[in-house]
């Protein structure tokens, strides 16, 4: 079956044509487009989030996209792929996601004492399962004004903070939360729906609200 | 302070900037993409180490040194089984959230090549659990100075004065810029020779050709004839994908249809081990079982518990349904070898040294522990274990000299010119590769892939590009030659013409290049 492929290079949309087997994802598609086309990509199976880019409007990786599964091409024949338009453009679909790295060093993202086995195991892990991928913040309506810093501050932090036994550390993780992650975030819960690892992420930011916003929680937690 | 640059970070590369960092070093942590990015992630299987009351670090010893066939180096594979139960703790301590019995122990599980519960693991993404805790301590090292990150930059050589190491000079990915970086000592961690055959399980960032390019400035190489098929990968429409060996851990069974029945091969032929015999192994089965690829053999979970399935396989799971159609909780998956892991690559002793002093390599670049096949779950071990021994070494090294060695890189980037896609010369090459380093060898298919390498034109249309097919098409020819110099079968090298093992290989195959290629057994 022939579609149509529009993709934004530079800024500019192009359409090519493709004529083939549409059970591919669209790492896959974009390889066999006579066109040569940057984005990054690593492990190709939706493990590492380098190929995250906006599909017919949503941020996806485009190694887990099937072509095929995509309504806009069932219904109209047609895939929109384009960069995240939140970071910086490299080349074609590429941009750079050195931001959210930075962010993670500014909101001291890290133990200071050896790791405690937290209670919630299950929680630890899926919480460790963030690609750095950047659809949340794409999707995310709040995300881009007044360096607001992004869920993944707040799905690392919710892990650290039930780890960390240094209590001073702690303290810090939660104060950095609450400068540069709560008064941000609108709760619209827009990073949950798109996340590739379906991280729950309101578990998160509730937990982390909980430990470092709301103070009744501390005082009867004796939290503080 | 020394200065250390590390080149490479998933699990090996940090690991050596994180424990440098913390000996009083600075780091320069050099990487085309982020950690998270590194097919580190993708591991999934586990962690080896002997924790349990029944088992032994002699016992993990002596099973690493049968699976590799002898051939591995007994100082280093003592130091790393030894070693073993300490990591697993250091891991902990840094925040990986390992899977816990009802005692809240790390939980262990069988894998291939072992007869006790060895391999610790997290979930099902064993991988990506270590390297979210490493990142985070890589952060902190970052944040204290300790450690630099300089990402999007790959490697292009080093910089050699006298048979000392003084640096590197990498190029930019997205601007091509060139530059030098300097330094006492360097940690390369590249991981494996990924591009060789195309594409293949890993990550398509490791590309071999670090590894490629030290050798051709006069890096010895080592075993490059043993390529690990994986005995369990699934035909997908982007690439083979690895079906982890926990499959069979948990209790998957591998069958083909033989006059109208399953045949159980694996049980019929070892009876005690059946599926968990060691991957070399079992990917001869498969050949054999299936008449080298014409029949189907299938990996079997649908008997196991839903839950076991969707929680400690998951991966699996995922890769079924997302990219075969298909309800592994229902139906078998169908399964053949597919190129996995590199025994070969740089020689490194037991610290991890080179023979160019002030370089160290670690992780799936370098060679002592895996010998002529690694065990499933000693990959992550000797990751760990291998950066930790590079930078405990290399913060010794002390370097005053400099070498102008760069403007001889910049001399022939200027020169280069476009000449065409380089993707279609890629695809031969991994074609030749395939068709002639596959499972089963013999002197004339390794002859005849001489031959055809010999005749392969390096096109290209970027500098990186060019040098990337120049560097790995003479690796290439010389992990044939090295497969045609090992007149014997041993773990995965398997001469239908040679298919004894011969105790005069019972060496490790060394590898120079200095115009010519030399391959000796030492």
């Amino acid at each position: 079956m022939s579609i149509k492929v529009k993709i934004k290079i530079d800024g500019e949309y192009q359409i090519f044509d493709y004529d083939g087997d549409l059970n591919i994802p669209v790492t896959t598609l974009l390889e066999r487009l006579d066109y040569p086309i940057e984005y990054s990509c690593s492990c190709l199976q939706g493990l590492c989030g380098a190929c995250a880019m906006v599909i017919n409007s949503q941020p996806k990786l485009a190694c887990k996209t099937f072509v095929n599964d995509e309504i806009m091409v069932k219904e109209y024949g047609i895939i929109t792929i384009e960069p995240l338009s939140k970071f910086p453009l490299v080349k074609d679909l590429k941009v750079d996601r050195s931001i959210l790295h930075d962010v993670m060093i500014d909101c001291e993202q890290w133990l200071e004492s050896d790791a405690r086995v937290s209670d919630d195991l299950n929680f630890d892990y899926e919480m460790s399962m963030c690609l750095m991928c950047g659809c949340c913040t794409e999707a995310c309506p709040n995300y881009g004004f007044d360096d607001f810093v992004g869920t993944q501050v707040a799905v690392s932090a919710s892990k650290l903070i039930s780890q960390e036994s240094d209590s001073q550390h702690s303290k810090s993780i939660k104060r950095k939360y609450k400068d540069k992650f709560y008064p941000h975030c609108l709760k619209t819960l827009a990073c949950e729906d798109v996340c590739p690892m379906k991280i729950p992420t309101q578990r998160a930011i509730s937990k982390m609200n909980r430990k470092s916003v709301w103070r009744i929680w501390q005082l009867l937690s004796g939290d503080i | 302070m020394s200065e250390i640059i590390v080149v490479g970070a998933g699990i090996a590369g940090m690991t050596a900037a994180v424990k440098a960092s913390e000996l009083g070093s600075h780091v320069t942590l050099i990487s085309p993409d982020y950690s998270e990015r590194s097919q580190s992630v993708m591991a999934m299987g586990g962690i080896n180490a002997a924790l349990g009351k029944n088992d032994s670090v002699d016992e993990h010893f002596a099973d690493t040194m049968n699976g590799g066939c002898g051939i591995n180096d007994v100082n280093a594979v003592k130091r790393l089984t030894d070693d073993a139960p300490q990591i697993i703790n250091w891991l902990s301590s840094i925040g990986t959230t390992f899977t816990r019995d009802g005692e809240g122990k790390i939980d262990q599980r069988y894998f291939g090549g072992q007869k006790k519960k060895r391999t610790a693991y997290a979930g099902a993404r064993t991988g990506k659990q270590i390297v979210t805790a490493l990142i985070n301590e890589c952060r902190k090292n970052e944040a204290e100075g300790g450690v630099t990150r300089v990402v999007g930059w790959r490697f292009l050589s080093l910089i050699i004065k006298n048979g000392k190491c003084l640096g590197v000079i990498c190029i930019n990915e997205d601007t091509s810029e060139i530059r030098e970086f300097l330094s006492d000592s360097v940690i390369i961690a590249t991981g494996g020779l990924n591009k060789l055959f195309g594409k293949t399980s890993g990550s398509i960032h490791n590309d071999g050709v670090a590894t490629a390019r030290l050798f051709m400035q006069g890096v010895e190489l080592a075993n490059l004839e043993m390529i690990q098929y994986h005995p369990t990968t699934v035909n997908t429409p982007v690439k083979r994908m690895l079906i982890t060996e926990a499959a069979r851990g948990e209790g998957g069974k591998l069958y083909t249809i033989r006059d109208g029945e399953k045949w159980y091969f694996m049980k019929e032929w070892y009876p005690e081990l059946a599926e968990l015999m060691p991957r070399d192994v079992v990917s001869r089965s498969i050949y054999k079982a299936s008449e080298a690829g014409k029949n189907h053999v299938y990996l079997d979970i649908s008997h196991l518990e839903e839950s076991i399935i969707k929680t400690k396989l998951d991966e699996v799971y995922e890769i079924c349904t997302n990219y075969l159609n298909l309800d592994p909780t229902s139906e078998a998956i169908p399964v053949y070898p597919g190129v996995h892991f590199f025994m070969g690559g740089i020689k490194t002793d037991e610290n991890h040294k080179t023979n160019i002093q002030g370089l160290y390599a670690a992780g799936e670049c370098s060679v002592q522990y895996h010998g002529a096949n690694r065990l499933g779950g000693n990959s992550l071990l000797g990751a760990v274990h291998g950066g930790w021994i590079a930078a405990e070494n290399a913060i010794m090294d002390s370097n005053d000299d400099y070498i102008n060695q760069i403007d001889d890189e910049l001399e022939s980037f200027n020169k280069f010119e476009k000449s065409g896609k380089s993707v279609d010369v890629e695809d031969e090459l991994a074609e030749i590769m395939a068709q002639y380093m596959g499972i089963y060898r013999n002197e004339e298919d390794l002859k005849g892939a001489l031959a055809k390498l010999e005749g392969l034109e390096v096109k290209a249309n970027s500098y990186y590009d060019y040098i990337k097919l120049e560097s790995l098409i003479l690796l290439a020819k010389a992990c044939v030659i090295s497969a045609l110099m090992r007149k014997e079968s041993r773990g995965a090298h398997q001469r239908t013409d040679y298919p004894q093992t011969s105790e005069e290989f019972k060496r490790t195959t060394c590898v120079t290049y200095d115009g010519e290629i030399n391959v000796a057994f030492r």
